[in-house]
């Protein structure tokens, strides 16, 4: 089932790391609804976080996947949420 | 005053202090600064081949058969776009090669400089880490990092790339300043509750398989998987990455599954009750359709990666961490037990091979020739095809880790250049880089490199005067359209005597052990080529997307 993830990912901050952590995403064909980066934690680090629409075990591939690379500290999923049980305005 | 280097010259010394002392490359003008010190570092042997690819290739075959890191030296721009194919090879297939590139210098970095290019973001998704190095300061330490992560778990290809400015910055050497610290995925401890599981599930099983991957020759992890087998009674598939990790004379082994496994191999996945998979990744050329993939089994997956568990088949136990380790423990864990029933089972499904080939020209015959020439002590490195298959299902392979192949990438032109790596990490055993009449097109240059640079390997030609897997599938599915697959070959005997090796031509049964045995037994590189049945097929064979339940076994 689709569910609404909520990523969070602390990078070493090079714009080479954020390429690299960018193009997980891009690789797995996975789409991002949105996507923020921000100053995080020692000088250079990163903290990048997304939302992605996706069922649970793409997710779960995507946390194994960023977790491969060399420079990813931490990668946690924040929230899920099923959409369809969102209030409406 | 202390002393100051080049980053040339820091280069050398970093890849000298870590081991290396091969490179495979070719020079070029970004990458001129390393060229003018490597004179100074004899220990660095340099291998120039004719075609980056080729450098890439070999640094490839030589980590593969050393279990080290090989290295490949390219300049920039047409340079290191060459090496992208090698790469990428190395990437699917977790094989730790150091890759070194020129760079125009950083002044010049991003205004389209002549021969000036993006290696970085070119190869981001085709190598395990990549690096552009900023100052010669940070040099080694970029260097050991590397060589770490290339091996460190699950191993794969590295990329750094070095401007022209900074191999020629002279900078005080000095200790490292960071350690290895981003060196991903630590060594995971072994799960005990995934190990208890497993036995629990071994014991239970009715119809238990054992499936070896890549994973087991990278673990070094043969007794531990034989002696798993043994307690067990399991028959044991090899994947195509897994031939040679477990002997192919064993009275439990199979053979390889998938699109072109026997019968019985596939027959016995699909009637499997348990799947214990070590090192593989379960890929589309071992499952076919996924939905009629073993469809009674249970599957223990044991794979140091764990983004592999669980991502092409459901798991039912799922263990990380590294082979050798974890089959160790799982022995230690299980009861002995046999599966004589079910191993007589899948032996009455064993189907004889095809054997009408013209001239007696068969895969069999040529392969048996090579293995009588060689005693079976050596190590075959195939291309990309029907040969491929051929020699990966019919070669008896006795010795761990001689079987050396594309897998994953599926590269056409792999083993000419590969082979020139696998006979440099085992210089006293003969190497075989048995290719198609495509695949050796790609790469023949690279007889160039054998010659000047003295290294004995033997090179085979299958000739059937067609791109055949590609032609064979044209038979199969494209309606025997064979569009753009005939393909003209040189006179090979000729093309060897302008290289000035021996060549041979072999066109009937009866001069195969002749002709293979003298080109075994000349003192450099040799060229044979085997004349074989235009139209042969590979059988049997899962159609793309197919169930292994139904094999093509004849052509249609």
């Amino acid at each position: 089932m689709t569910t609404v993830h909520t990523m969070d990912v602390l990078l070493d901050g090079t714009l080479l790391m954020l390429n690299r952590a960018v193009g997980v995403l891009r690789r797995r064909n996975v789409t991002v609804e949105q996507l923020t980066v921000r100053p995080c934690g020692p000088a250079g680090g990163s903290r990048m976080t997304f939302v992605l629409h996706t069922d649970a075990a793409t997710a779960d591939r995507v946390v194994q996947q960023f977790h491969k690379i060399v420079g990813v500290r931490t990668v946690e999923i924040t929230t899920v949420h099923d959409p369809t049980t969102e209030e409406q305005p | 005053m202390s002393e100051t280097l080049s980053g040339a010259h820091i280069l050398c010394r970093t890849l000298i202090d870590a081991g290396v002392d091969v490179l495979f490359g070719y020079p070029g003008g970004a990458i001129m600064p390393f060229y003018h010190a490597l004179p100074e570092f004899p220990r660095l042997r340099h291998i120039l081949v004719r075609h980056e690819q080729a450098a890439a290739h070999a640094a490839d075959g030589y980590a593969r058969a050393s279990g080290r890191v090989g290295v490949c030296v390219a300049t920039s721009g047409p340079g290191a776009t060459n090496l992208v194919t090698g790469l990428a090879t190395a990437h699917m297939d977790s094989s730790p090669v150091v890759a070194i590139t020129g760079q125009v210098s950083r002044p010049m970095i991003g205004r389209d400089a002549f021969q000036e290019t993006d290696i970085i973001g070119i190869t981001l998704p085709i190598t395990k880490q990549n690096y552009l190095v900023q100052d010669a300061a940070e040099l080694a330490d970029v260097v050991r990092e590397a060589i770490a992560v290339a091996q460190h778990g699950r191993p794969g290809p590295v990329l750094i790339d070095i401007p022209k400015d900074v191999q020629n910055q002279k900078v005080e050497p000095r200790a490292s300043a960071r350690g290895q610290s981003l060196t991903p995925g630590g060594s995971p401890g072994i799960p005990e509750d995934g190990v208890r599981q497993a036995a629990d599930l071994i014991a239970a099983a009715q119809r238990p398989v054992l499936m070896v991957g890549h994973g087991v020759i990278l673990a070094n992890a043969y007794a531990e998987v034989r002696a798993l087998a043994e307690k067990t009674g399991m028959p044991v598939i090899t994947t195509l990455l897994g031939i040679s990790a477990f002997p192919e004379g064993h009275p439990q082994h199979l053979g390889m599954p998938g699109m072109h496994g026997e019968v019985h191999v596939n027959r016995a996945i699909q009637r499997a009750d348990l799947i214990v998979g070590i090192g593989l990744r379960f890929d589309d050329r071992v499952t076919g359709n996924l939905s009629a993939f073993a469809p009674r089994a249970q599957v223990v997956h044991i794979d140091l990666d764990r983004s592999e568990i669980g991502r092409n088949v459901p798991t039912a136990v799922g263990i990380v961490g590294d082979a050798r380790a974890v089959t160790r423990r799982l022995v230690a864990a299980i009861q002995p037990r046999s599966c004589d029933a079910w191993r007589a089972e899948i032996e009455g499904s064993r189907r004889p091979q095809d054997a009408s080939f013209r001239g007696g020209m068969s895969p069999e015959a040529i392969l048996a020739a090579i293995h009588d020439a060689t005693g079976g002590e050596c190590t075959i490195v195939t291309d990309v095809g029907q040969h491929q298959m051929w020699v990966a299902k019919l070669f008896p392979y006795r010795r761990p880790n001689t079987h050396i192949t594309s897998g994953g990438l599926g590269t056409m032109g792999f083993a000419v250049p590969a082979a020139m790596g696998v006979h440099l990490a085992r210089p006293g055993e003969p190497v075989w880089a048995i290719s198609g009449d495509g695949g050796f097109q790609m790469n023949m240059a690279e007889m160039a490199t054998m010659v000047q640079e003295g290294l004995p390997v033997k090179l085979a030609v299958f000739n059937n005067g067609y791109l055949g897997m590609v032609r064979q599938w044209q038979q199969f599915f494209h309606g025997k359209r064979y569009s753009s697959t005939p393909i003209w070959s040189p006179d090979y005997v000729k093309l060897a005597e302008a290289y000035g090796i021996p060549g041979y031509r072999v066109r009937h049964a009866s001069e195969l052990a002749d002709a293979v045995g003298q080109a075994n037994a000349a003192p450099g590189p040799t060229l044979v080529e085997f004349v074989i049945e235009q139209e042969a097929n590979v059988f049997p064979m899962i159609p793309p997307g197919g169930s292994l339940s139904e094999p093509i076994e004849a052509a249609v």
